[in-house]
This record gives C-alpha cells, structure tokens and sequence, in this order.
C-alpha cells in the first residue's frame, strides 16, 4: 500500500514538473540576456524575407555578440536580413561534432566558432570550410594581418579572427598589497619568480599557475626567447633547448613556491576561477580575453585587479608578449547559405562597429589595432572592464603593441595533437609528478614522432 | 501466392520467420560493419590510400595504446574482482530467512544503477575535488590525513573508477545472485541443516555451485563491460584527456584517435585489438568455468 | 534441556539477525550517500559547488531554491532533453523487448537446422562490446543518410543479444504442452506467439524493461555521433553540455542530475516486484 501512495506521489510529481517544464518553453524569450540561460538562443526577427542561420560556439558570451551584431547587419541591410540560431556546446564536444559532421556531410551548422589550437585540424585533407577571402577583402587593412594568418592555408583565409589575445600579466593587487609585493617592480621573469616567492612565504598561498592543461606562459617564454615547437622546415622538435630551458625555469619557480599547480590545470577553467575570485591565486599570465572571465566570474575581485606587461627574459627578447588564444569563425562550405553567413559574419566580426563590439561586450583586444588608440572607446568610463580593472587596460596594450609576436607552429596541422599530448602528459608528468624536464619531453617527442611517423 | 503464405504459416518455417529479426540485426549491424573495420584498419582514411599492415605496426610501438590496453585490463580485473564475490556473499545474506525487509534494501541498492554514468560520473568529480571541503578529503582528513589530489594520481584515480563501478553496479549483480540463489530449492537447505552442515558448509556446497551458471553470466558482463568501459573516465575525468591518460581506456583511445584526430583507419585497428582481446578474455574463461562445453553439446 | 537449547538458538538467531540489519544498514547508508549529496548540492549556487566541491555540508546560509526556480522557469532546453529520453526510452523498450521475445521463442520453441550455431552468434555477441562496431558502424549509418534520426539510435540494437539470451532461458522453462494445446486449438505458429506466449512472459518482460530501459536511459557514445541537432539532445548529451567553463551552468547540471533520476526510479518502484520475480524466472540455468 505504501509502496502504492509512493509510486503515485512521484507520478504526480513528474506530471506536475513536466507540465511546468511545458510552461516555461513558452515564455522562451530569446532577447532576453541573463546568466541563467544555457545552451541554444534564438533571435527574435521581424520580416518575411528572413535566412536563418544556425551558429556553433563554445563559449557562451560570444552568443550575445553575434546576437548584438546581427542586430545591427538587419538595421542596416533590412533586404538581407537574418536570424541566428545559436547554440553552445562544451569545447571537446563542438570539435568533435563538427569534425563528424564535415565528414558526412550532414549536421553541420552554416557557421563556427573553431578554436585556434584545433583551427589546424581542418585543414587537413579536403577543406570542408569556405574560403573567406573575398569577404575579408574589404576589411583587410584594418586588421592585423598576423590574426588572419593564423586561419589561412594556401594563401587562403578560412577564419575570422576575434581578438589579437595579447599575453599580459593580470595581479590581484589587494592579495599583493597584503604580501607586500609590489607587481609594478616586476619587469623580468627574475622579478616575477622573486615576488613570487615573497608572496609564497608571506602568505603561504599559490601566487600564480604552473599550468597541466595550457601552454599560455610557455608560449609567452618560448616565444620571447625565440623558439618553436617545430624546426624551421616543420619537422617536430619539442625537445629542443629553448624548450627545455623555458619548462625548467618554471620548474623552478614551482620548486621556489612562486608557481603552483592549480585544480583545473590553468586559470581559464571554472575549477580554477573561484580560486582566483576568493583570493587564493595571486596573479596570472593570461590572454586579455581573460577580462571577460574575471568580470564574468570573478566577480568579488572588482576594482583589485591589475593588468600590466608580462615579465620578460631581458631587453634583447625576440618579442615582448605573444597573442594566445582566439578563435576562428569559420563557414561550412557545404551550407545552402554559405554566401550570405560569409558577408554577414565578416561584418560581424571585422567591421569597425564589430571591432567596438568586441571590446564593449566581450572586453577582448580587437584586431583593428586602429581602436587601441581611440581614447573615447578605450577610457570611456561606462564600460563595464574599465570599471572593473584599476589600471587602464590599452595602457598595457599600447605599450606591448609593437612587440606581440606568435609561435610559427600555430599553424601547423601537428599542433593539436602537440597540445594534446602536452596537455595530458608532459606537463603533467613535470609539474606533477616532478619528472625530468628533458626527459618528459623527450617522451612527448618519441610519441609524437610515432603518430606522425616522422 | 497461397503456396507461399502456406509455407510461412508452416511450422518448418516458422523457426526461421522467428530468428530473422535477429539473423538480419547480425548481418546488417555486426557483420558487415566488423568486416568493413577490418578493411578500413588496412588504410590512411584522411589520405584515402592503402597502408597496409602500417596501422597495426603503430599500434605496438604506440605506448599511450598499450596504456590504454593496461588501464582496460586493470579496471576489467578490479571489477571482477570486486562485483563477483561480494555481491554474491550479500545475495546470499539477503536470501537468508534470518534477515529481515530484504526487499526495501534490494530496491536502496538497485538505486544507483538507476542514476546514468552522466550523473554518477559528476557526483564522483565533485566528491573527489582538490579543494580540502571536497567529500573525499573531508574523510581522509577525519582519519588525519591530508588532502590528496585523487584524480590527478595513478592508483588514487584507479580507486575512484572502481568506487564508481561498485557503486552503480553492486546493487544489480546482488539482484542477478538473488535470482540464481531463490532458483534452488529450499529443501536442499533444509536436508544439509538437518544432516548438521554449518551455514558457511551449505554455503559452499550447495549455493556456490548452483549459482555457477549466474557466476559465469556475470562474469561475462563484467569482463565485457569492464573492457569497453569509457563513460565512467570520461565523466570522472571531464573528457578523455586524463593527466598522464590514467583515465585512457581502450574505446576511449578509440574515440581520441577516430573522432578527435580522425585517424578512422587507426581507430578501427584499435577497435579489432578490442575485439580480439575481448575474445580472448572471453574464451579463457568460458573454458576454464566449463560453460563453452555444455552450450556445444 | 529442549527448551533451553531452542532458546538459545532463538537468540542467537536474533543476534545474527541484528548483525544482518546492522550490515545491510551501513551499505543502504554508503549507498545512498553521494545521491543525498547531490540531493543537497541541488540547493546550493553552482559557483558554490566548484569553489568547495561536493560535500555534505548543510550551509543554510547558502541554500535556497533558485536552482529549482531556474530549472523549471528558466529559459533552457533540459526539458526538451528530458522529454526525448523518456520518447526514446520508451520506444527503444517497447521495440527491443518485442522483437527480443520473437527471436528468443524461435530458439525455446523449436529444433532446426542451423540452430545450435545461431546461439552461438547470439552468445559471441553478447560478449562483443558494440565500441568495436561504432567507427565502421557510424559511416555505415552516414552513407545511409541516417544520421542525426532517431531510427540509427535505436534499429541496430533491437534484436538484443543478451535480452533474446534471457528470454530463451525464461522460455525454456515453460511447457511444451502450451504450445501443442495452442496447434490443437488451430492457432497459427505466431498466433501462438501473440496470444498465448506473450501474456505469460510478463515478469521477464518486466525484468528486461527495467535493464533495457535503464540502457537506453542512459545510452551516451552512440547518440553522440549520431545525434547532431541540440533539439534532438537526450539528457545525457544535454547535460553533459552543461559541463562547461563558461555560463552559470553548474546550477542546472546538478539539480538538472538529481531530477534525472526521478523518472526511471518510479519505474523501477511500479515494476520491482515482477523485477525480481521475472529474475528469478529467467534466472540462468545449466
């Protein structure tokens, strides 16, 4: 009997849940941008003549960006209008999916966000994406041709580029205060590795990430001090010196507590943000998308965080910083409106109001390097990342800005299986597990070598 | 046309009209598919060429595959090791006429079976955090120990698959031993009570080998669940990249190189190295417990 | 003397009684633990839940209802995802165990040529992991023009090795009789089938619904690379995309995870006891 009265309560109860679930579905309301909205968004657009265009992202802010933007391409092209159909997948899973369906041919959205670590994958073989040259054209002298290098093959351009991602060091400056370390002495990685260690022992927290699942300050010391991951004639060669010198000094910043491991493996993870909001990460050498994050999710930091130029070797380094990051929206060829989603997502992406955009709503660094400069968008006091950092951040851009350099190997198809491995095992086995700096990455080149065959 | 409707009516016909369903399921989604891996395994499928022996020879000089071969086996052991006997020796606690409310705790412990390898794989995550508060360090912290970083350690994270397994699946293999153990007769028990076996005695004579024929269907699930396991590590792991792939099982292997990298030609060699391991696990067993004689005869 | 040495049979009888509930109890508790976990995490920010894991903490302080606010107003697919799930569950059962018990009464019922190797198949294929099959499995259904279509989720799978298996070994136990009396009576061989076997095997229907549907419930690797458009997601592919970096996901995840397993529970409450029954009755035999 009670096992009766039980299995009805629960029948009522689910009828009851998936009625209200019902419910809701109604009250969908596309325009309306908050936090608690997941997954797939779809705009709102009045007309006959709409073309709807489904759009692929993995990460979540950029839905409210093309959103905005589409808004004002259907303001200003009331005879092309279009309606995106957003959704928002997990990183692995959009990669993946798209690289399944371009391969049968069928389930492809008409455009991607694909990351620059996986850009390389499709490009192999047959090129399921359009070439995007001709609508780039128009924009072309307004963006920095490296940005758009990073998504091309053949003299073809495949991508458009979000955000130059320039590496900069961001410093929790109250947890500093405290320590008494001062960020605005840190000029080279000495300085870094010495205030590091201050703070380690003031404090006895984490002051920055030795990084398991990211390369971000690698590729900045490698970068700076010349190296690759490849040799000149692209043959693999992550074993080289400058790559063993570069993970050994951070093996030994870890070794004098300036650096730790962190959960998540890198500051760019939701493991890792809380750690950083409640104080006990310290600093981070980041990408300057990572503005986005902190105002997004670390959001008890407001008003304490620095951003200033990363550390560097010495005054002879081959670049200052290095653009890290960034993703390439790409259009499938196959798609029945490929034409349009390409003329669109270029205005989207690379117009001037786009360039704006970029930095107003997603705070990253636009392409059009034209708009650093322009003090009525950099300084303008209503934006919500100059309200949230206590340095002005195109300071910091404007001085790294003629020395933002880029590992060569970006491009190359071996890359995403380097990252990887790299991001699996080699990191992992020296910051981890204390392996030999030579020695794991030895190990990484023998793998590495037998998967390609070299 | 009579003729024909005759003979499907008929019961020489019958038999085959019967199996069909299962006879076309073999060709169409077994055979053809495993056939077609076969030739597939043979090429570069990106390229669109013929390689030859070329992907098998990888595989063996592949050290994170073989990791992936030793992380299946393992884990396939573990659980075999642990879901056999103890479910078994709780089944038979619970057929006991001494205990009491079996039934409400046989539905308590079918209940996590009930959650997916989504949910279970993500309470799991979280229990096993880094943080100090996370439940895994909150009791190894009351037994004075200091926090560990589970999921980044070799035999830590092998401790959290396996807690994972036991937890989903203790509950369903006591339900399967139950069933075997209520299929003897009880008259048996009494017989050997009256001539003064001990219970550990009838236990060993009687429900053990009765059981057999449940043991060895267990144990077949087992091994080949326990092979092909992905979900619980990917879940656990939040994908298939594990730090220094202490998470990487075979299929997850399978899925890395034909889905993340593309290689379908590798990933089906891979997949063919399952089946033969599997097969093999499979025949050791099947002969060591007897069972292949009995279905041949 | 007699009444002595049954009282103390009696009590020790009690005791081991004791020790068994004692026993059982501690596992029921362990058991039930992470589920009581996630059930309190359902109360608590996702944000919350990153910063300190997951644990049994009761911090009134932070628990509050928001995330059962956002999972039943909020503006999110879970709903669509939970509702193809219990669609395709349901469908999956339905086919899986019908076709099953076709094929399982071709083998109980009859002697034919070619029988003895066909249960062989159907033993080898139970032991076969459908992960070697996937890859060649999966261009298969794309040179089909299957893909992203319910029927390649559920078609290659309903003639089910492992529940034909048990339902042979269910109908093995039945009397040949029934069938003769069924032929005397004029019906036809499926008619048999339809009318008279089916009806019996309801226990061992219930079992395998349970097992299947539990499957099916919570099938991920294949819907993954069949399943391609986000309003087509079942709930594990849904909620698997909620583990994200970015967004206030968590939220959803968890109390998304712990009413997840609300459906296929009640199941299982309304079927347990043919469960076990139908177990019991196809138990595997020598």
């Amino acid at each position: 009997m009670k096992k009766k009265v039980l299995a009805a309560l629960l029948s009522a109860a689910m009828i009851g849940t998936m009625l209200a679930g019902c419910g809701s579905k109604g009250g969908d309301d596309a325009k309306e941008s908050s936090t608690k909205e997941t997954g797939k968004r779809e705009m709102e657009v009045e007309g006959d003549d709409v073309t709807t265009l489904t759009v692929w992202t993995f990460i979540e802010n950029h839905q409210d960006f093309y959103t905005n933007m589409a808004e004002k391409w259907n303001e200003e092209n009331p005879d092309k209008k279009v309606k995106l159909v957003l959704s928002n997948m997990a990183y692995d899973d959009m990669h993946n999916k798209l690289s399944l369906a371009l391969e049968s041919g069928e389930g492809a959205p008409d455009v991607v966000d694909i990351e620059l670590g996986k850009f390389p994958a499709f490009m192999t073989g047959e090129v399921g994406l359009k070439d995007l040259s001709d609508v780039i054209a128009p924009y072309k002298e307004n963006v920095v041709e490296s940005r758009l290098d990073l998504y091309s093959k053949d003299g073809k351009y495949y991508g458009l580029p979000t955000h130059v991602g320039t590496t900069v060091a961001f410093y929790n400056t109250e947890a500093l205060d405290a320590a008494g370390v001062d960020y605005t002495t840190i000029k080279t990685w000495d300085d870094f590795k010495a205030a590091g260690e201050k703070y380690k022992e003031a404090t006895g927290k984490t002051f920055a990430a030795a990084e398991t699942t990211a390369q971000w300050t690698l590729n900045l010391m490698l970068a700076q001090k010349g190296g690759d991951y490849m040799t000149e004639d692209g043959k693999l060669d992550v074993n080289n010196d400058k790559m063993v010198e570069c993970l050994q000094y951070m093996k030994d910043m870890q070794a004098a507590g300036a650096l730790d491991t962190i959960a998540g493996g890198q500051p760019d993870n939701e493991e890792a943000y809380p750690l950083f909001n409640s104080g006990d990460v310290a600093a981070a050498i980041m990408p300057f998308w990572q503005t986005s994050r902190y105002t997004s999710y670390m959001t008890d930091l407001k008003g304490k965080v620095a951003i200033a130029a990363p550390p560097v070797w010495g005054d002879n380094d081959a670049v200052k910083t290095i653009g890290g990051g960034g993703t390439g929206t790409a259009v499938v060829a196959g798609s029945e409106n490929a034409d349009l989603a390409a003329e669109v997502f270029a205005y989207i992406k690379l117009s001037e109001t786009a360039n704006e955009e970029v930095w107003n709503v997603l705070g990253f660094d636009p392409v059009n390097t034209a708009l650093w400069t322009d003090t009525a968008i950099t300084e303008n006091p209503d934006n919500a990342f100059i309200q949230y950092f206590n340095t002005k951040p195109f300071d910091t851009l404007n001085e790294l800005a003629d020395g933002i350099g880029l590992l060569k190997c970006y491009t190359d198809e071996k890359m995403p299986s380097v990252n990887n491995t790299f991001c699996t095992v080699t990191l992992n086995d020296i910051f981890e597990s204390d392996a030999d700096v030579k020695t794991a990455l030895d190990d990484a080149q023998d793998s590495l070598e037998n998967e390609f065959a070299e | 046309m009579n003729k024909v409707k005759k003979f499907f009516y008929s019961q020489k016909a019958a038999p085959y009209v019967f199996v069909l369903p299962f006879v076309l399921t073999v060709l169409l989604f077994w055979i053809f598919p495993i056939g077609n891996g076969v030739l597939l395994s043979f090429q570069d499928v990106l390229k669109d060429k013929w390689v030859g022996l070329k992907n098998y020879e990888r595989l063996l000089s592949d050290k994170i595959f073989l990791k992936a071969v030793w992380n299946s086996v393992k884990y396939m052991i573990g659980t075999c090791a642990l879901l056999i006997p103890f479910p078994l020796l709780f089944a038979s606690l619970l057929n006991s006429k001494l205990m009491k409310k079996p039934g409400f705790f046989k539905s308590i412990y079918f209940l996590p079976a009930l959650t997916s390898v989504v949910v279970a794989g993500t309470i799991f995550r979280l229990i096993f955090g880094e943080m100090d508060t996370a439940l895994a360090n909150r009791v190894i912290e009351f037994f004075g120990h200091s926090p560990i970083k589970w999921l980044k350690g070799q035999w830590t994270g092998y401790f959290a698959l396996l807690l994972v397994a036991c937890w989903r699946w203790t509950g369903v293999n006591i339900l399967y031993f139950l069933a075997g153990l209520q299929s003897i007769s009880t008259d048996l028990y009494e017989a050997a009570s009256i001539d003064g076996a001990s219970k550990w005695q009838q236990f060993k004579k009687i429900s053990f080998p009765l059981v057999k024929p449940t043991t060895v269907y267990v144990l077949t699930i087992s091994i080949y669940a326990g092979l092909s396991m992905f979900l619980e590590s990917y879940m656990l792991w939040k994908g298939n990249n594990s730090p220094q792939n202490i998470g990487l099982t075979i299929v997850g292997y399978l899925y890395r190189q034909g889905i993340e990298k593309r290689a379908m030609g590798y990933a089906c060699a891979v997949g063919l190295v399952l089946l033969i391991v599997v097969m093999i696990v499979n025949l050791i067993q099947l002969t060591v417990t007897g069972t292949f004689k009995k279905e041949e005869r | 003397m007699a009444m002595d040495k049954n009282e103390a049979r009696r009590k020790k009888d009690r005791f081991a009684t004791a020790g068994l509930l004692v026993l059982f109890t501690i596992l029921a508790v362990l058991i039930i633990l992470p589920i009581y976990a996630i059930f309190l995490a359902s109360f608590k920010p996702g944000g919350h839940l990153l910063q300190y894991g997951l644990n049994l903490d009761l911090d009134f302080s932070v628990m509050n209802l928001d995330n059962y606010v956002l999972l039943f107003t909020g503006s999110h697919d879970y709903w669509t995802w939970f509702t193809n799930s219990i669609i395709l569950t349901v469908i999956t059962v339905v086919l899986t165990l019908l076709i099953s018990a076709f094929v399982a009464y071709g083998f109980a019922a009859y002697e034919f040529k070619g029988r003895q190797v066909l249960f062989v198949i159907v033993l080898i294929i139970l032991s076969i992991p459908l992960e070697v099959v996937m890859l060649p499995l999966y261009k298969q259904i794309s040179s089909w023009g299957m893909m992203d279509n319910y029927g390649a989720i559920v078609l290659p799978f309903l003639a089910h090795a492992s529940t034909i298996f048990f339902f042979r070994q269910y109908l093995l136990g039945l009397p040949k009789s029934l069938i003769e009396a069924g032929r005397i009576d004029g019906a036809t061989e499926y008619g048999i089938f339809f009318k008279l076997i089916i009806p019996i095997m309801k226990p061992a229907f219930a079992a395998m619904a349970i097992l299947n549907g539990m499957n099916a419930w919570n099938n991920y690797l294949w819907p993954l690379l069949v399943i391609r458009s986000s309003e087509k997601y079942t709930l594990t592919l849904g909620l698997n995309t909620l583990i994200n970096p970015y967004g206030d996901n968590y939220s959803l995840l968890v109390v998304g995870s712990f009413f997840s397993i609300v459906p296929i529970f009640i199941l299982f409450v309304c079927f347990q006891k043919y469960f076990i029954e139908g177990m019991t009755a196809g138990a595997v035999k020598e």
